[in-house]
């Protein structure tokens, strides 16, 4: 009964979303957003290590294992946290949950590093 | 008519209302929960003119959760060959787009190694906002917003270059009332 009146005082209980933004998406799990000036090489193998999905590798331009930039899969990732717990100076969550793609390599993203050539 | 005017119409028709078919093959079942609470009261998925339908002859678009299991892959293809054109195939989740099971024997580890995906929804599992918007995506009604996202931080602090704020601006959809 109480939702009943809570639901008439807000005026509507339906989502407005996509017209106008819900605030309830504050409140969602999202991907990892880096801070480039603070990931270092270090950093990133550490990171790459605690993805239990393996969105985050380390790889060089060939795609080989160890290389000098750190390739984030957006659609590997289960948001789960374990990035921003093992270098919280370095990632923050990115508060993105509009991720839908019209093409896998859209998801791809390349994190660059500190000290390392793009 | 050229291939463009095609494309418009297709686009033009799926806007107005769309019948939905989901597909498990091998998920958790949590995308699964995802996707009903879209029906649910507050979410509401019906005001957009999508409905899920029990029968891939009446289907538009194929909802697909999970890994891809071989043991699934049949039922997959004869799911797709059942739905009338044009279809269109969203892959949902991280398992379907190759994170959980990369490399397990049983599976085939994503979802367009059987199917052709035409949108692909990344989440474990997505949150019905993102299921939403990925429908919108899916017809051609809302932009994808992840191709401009960086994922990097700005030095100024808080989240920064994606910032939900900024990534958020209104936006008229059809069928809102």
């Amino acid at each position: 009964m109480l939702w009943f009146f809570r639901g008439i005082r807000r005026g509507v209980v339906t989502t407005h979303y996509p017209a106008r933004p819900d605030e309830s998406s504050r409140f969602l799990p999202t991907p990892p957003a880096f801070r480039p000036w603070a990931l270092t090489r270090s950093t990133a193998g550490r990171l790459e290590g605690a993805c239990p999905s393996g969105a985050l590798r380390l790889q060089d331009e060939d795609g080989e294992r160890g290389g000098g930039r750190l390739v984030f899969d957006v659609g590997r990732c289960t948001a789960c946290g374990r990035c921003a717990a093992e270098a919280p100076h370095a990632v923050t969550a990115s508060g993105a949950f509009e991720l839908a793609a019209t093409s896998r390599s859209v998801l791809i993203k390349i994190i660059p590093l500190r000290g390392e050539a793009r | 008519m050229t291939e463009e005017e095609l494309r418009e119409t297709i686009a033009r028709q799926f806007g107005r209302s769309l019948h939905i078919r989901t597909l498990d093959t091998g998920s958790c079942a949590v995308c699964e929960q995802e996707i009903r609470l879209l029906a649910a009261p507050h979410y509401d998925l019906h005001r957009l003119g999508f409905f899920f339908t029990p029968a891939p002859r009446h289907a538009d678009l194929l909802l697909v959760t999970g890994p891809m299991i071989r043991a699934f892959e049949l039922a997959a293809r004869k799911t797709y060959d059942a739905m009338p054109g044009p279809k269109v195939v969203v892959a949902t989740g991280a398992c379907a787009l190759g994170g959980i099971y990369p490399r397990d024997p049983f599976t085939h580890g994503t979802v367009d190694a059987v199917l052709p995906v035409d949108v692909w929804i990344p989440g474990c599992p997505p949150s019905p906002l993102t299921l939403l918007h990925g429908l919108g995506v899916a017809v051609g009604r809302l932009a994808e917003k992840v191709r401009d996202l960086p994922f990097t931080a700005e030095p100024s602090g808080g989240s920064g270059g994606s910032s939900p704020r900024a990534s958020r601006a209104p936006e008229r959809v059809r069928g809102d009332s």
